[in-house]
């Protein structure tokens, strides 16, 4: 009966039309949920923000332990790492905690987008928004987790006498980048997870592997021929793209072409998803 | 602009019911490998046919109860008007800005403070930052909750819950509106505040659906009434007005 319309059945998307006019939020479809939702900014702004304000309501420094937990991770780990790969502490402090700071990012994304829609279930059964506002609400509130972190790293880079040029401002480019990253990736989670409850614990298993495999605590020059390894990990490159320009390593062009390329990728499977499932995910919850 | 409608034709909703077995990943990457026989099942969920094939035509004007037993199909039928549910089949077309009382209490975010929450209200409803301020006054005063505004609401007490939820979610100005029963709230002073506001949105919306155990209320309110039985229209007729009707004190049913 409807086996044709679940996830799991064909392409179906004429039978139903719904044409709604008015509200500006509410007048979507599956075509068209990841732009009108990307251009809410106030609404996710403000979710977001209110999450990170909500979580540190009653505590003293606040959003400030990501600073300090950061400071922590990156000296404690830094010292021990050093020593065990051989990696003069100047260079190596920076390009850990520039890749810390991102892969935490990523893998919060990656975790907290499971439930983007599973845990948003009682705004969805009650108002019609662009499913792309769960979404993004995540990816800014961790976007701007992200940011607490910047002063331990500016703080190393000024420690280890590394001064501003003016490839850093390929970085913020890079970060802007990672935020549309974040979309496609959580809105492709989202609707996966939403449907398929065996995703999540999936997904956490995954981004702990991959960790180990994606250089942030160790960098492609130690593994010396078996560098490829890196090379064809899309995540390395994401990383990349800011942490070369400002720890000074080399910046390669294959970077930026395959975190753009990924982009383009990431978003039309995200497109095809939110179209083929836009008007079933509230039914899932 | 049009004018403020709704048309519906032939729309039905179904829920798939995914038991344990059917929600999982197993059974779908079984079903790649193994091709026909457990395919057959594992793509066909069991469904519940909430609102089967219905074709109706609301317009400027109309006032119009939903009656029928629980379980009829009313309240689903409401969230599809709302936009929450999309039909499996059909067409529905809503011409004009639709505001909804459903699950009033559902939206607030408890650790949130009152006043927190009727500005996040306002950014979901697509209000800019402005305009939320320039109401968020009229809400804060009508629901008598004062200094509780600026405290967490998981420190409310579940009919301060209430009232908040009801000045929040009555502060809209919409061409449709959308109820789930005649909401009520409060002690007898709020009671009597909240029914005249109701009284005033009601009034002023261009069309009203309302889902409704009570027929005293259809027939106050109402200029249609359609009844739901297994998600199909078994009637459609237009109510008598009563203009005496409006004096007689409504039994209000209690806010779900």
């Amino acid at each position: 009966m409807s086996g044709s319309r679940t996830f799991t059945g064909g392409l179906d998307m004429d039978v139903a039309v719904i044409e709604r006019e008015g509200g500006h939020l509410s007048g979507h479809n599956g075509r068209n949920d990841l732009l009108v939702g990307l251009r809410a900014v106030r609404v996710w702004g403000t979710l977001g923000w209110h999450d990170i304000r909500q979580r540190y309501r009653r505590s003293i420094i606040g959003p400030f332990w990501f600073t300090l937990s950061t400071a922590i991770m990156v000296v404690v780990l830094g010292a021990l790492y050093s020593t065990l790969l051989h990696q003069e502490v100047r260079n190596y402090l920076p390009y850990l905690a520039v890749g810390l700071v991102i892969w935490q990012y990523m893998s919060s994304i990656a975790n907290e987008s499971c439930n983007a829609f599973i845990g948003s279930a009682y705004l969805i059964k009650q108002i019609r928004i662009p499913l792309t506002v769960h979404v993004c609400r995540i990816v800014w509130r961790n976007f701007a987790i992200m940011l607490h972190s910047v002063p331990v790293v500016v703080l190393l880079l000024i420690a280890f006498g590394r001064w501003p040029t003016w490839e850093f401002l390929l970085a913020p480019l890079g970060l802007m980048l990672l935020m549309l990253h974040g979309v496609w990736i959580g809105t492709a989670l989202g609707i996966l997870c939403a449907r398929f409850r065996d995703i999540p614990p999936i997904v956490q298993n995954l981004t702990q592997v991959v960790f180990f495999f994606t250089p942030v605590m160790w960098s492609p020059e130690v593994l010396k021929d078996r560098g490829w390894v890196a090379e064809f990990n899309p995540l390395y490159h994401m990383i990349e793209i800011v942490r070369a320009p400002l720890t000074g390593r080399p910046i390669l062009w294959e970077s930026w072409a395959w975190s753009i390329a990924l982009l383009f990728v990431g978003f039309a499977f995200a497109q095809y998803l939110m179209r083929r499932t836009r008007h079933r995910v509230p039914y899932w919850l | 602009m049009m004018s403020p409608s709704i048309v519906a034709e032939g729309i039905s909703v179904e829920f798939p019911i995914f038991e344990n077995s059917h929600r999982s990943l197993k059974k779908a990457v079984l079903n790649l490998t193994t091709g026909g026989r457990i395919g057959q099942d594992a793509g066909r969920h069991a469904v519940v046919r909430a609102v089967d094939d219905l074709s109706f035509r609301f317009s400027e004007g109309e006032r119009i109860g939903l009656v029928g037993h629980n379980g009829s199909g009313k309240t689903t039928l409401l969230r599809t008007l709302s936009g929450v549910y999309e039909p499996v089949r059909g067409s529905l077309k809503v011409a004009g800005s639709v505001a909804s009382l459903l699950d009033v209490s559902m939206g607030l975010d408890p650790d949130a403070t009152g006043f927190e929450n009727i500005y996040l209200r306002g950014i979901l409803d697509g209000m800019s930052p402005a305009r939320i301020r320039s109401k968020i006054d009229e809400i804060a005063e009508f629901s008598d909750l004062g200094e509780y505004l600026n405290l967490p609401v998981r420190t409310y007490s579940s009919g301060m819950m209430l009232r908040l939820a009801f000045s929040i979610s009555t502060s809209v100005e919409a061409d449709i509106l959308i109820m789930d029963e005649w909401l009520s709230v409060g002690d007898a002073e709020f009671s009597a505040k909240a029914a005249q506001r109701l009284e005033t949105l009601v009034g002023s919306a261009s069309i009203v659906v309302v889902a409704t155990h009570d027929p005293s209320l259809v027939e106050r309110i109402c200029t249609r009434k359609i009844g739901l039985e297994h998600g199909k229209i078994v009637y459609d007729e237009s109510v008598e007005r009563k203009p005496a009707a409006l004096e007689v004190s409504h039994d209000p049913a209690p806010l779900s």
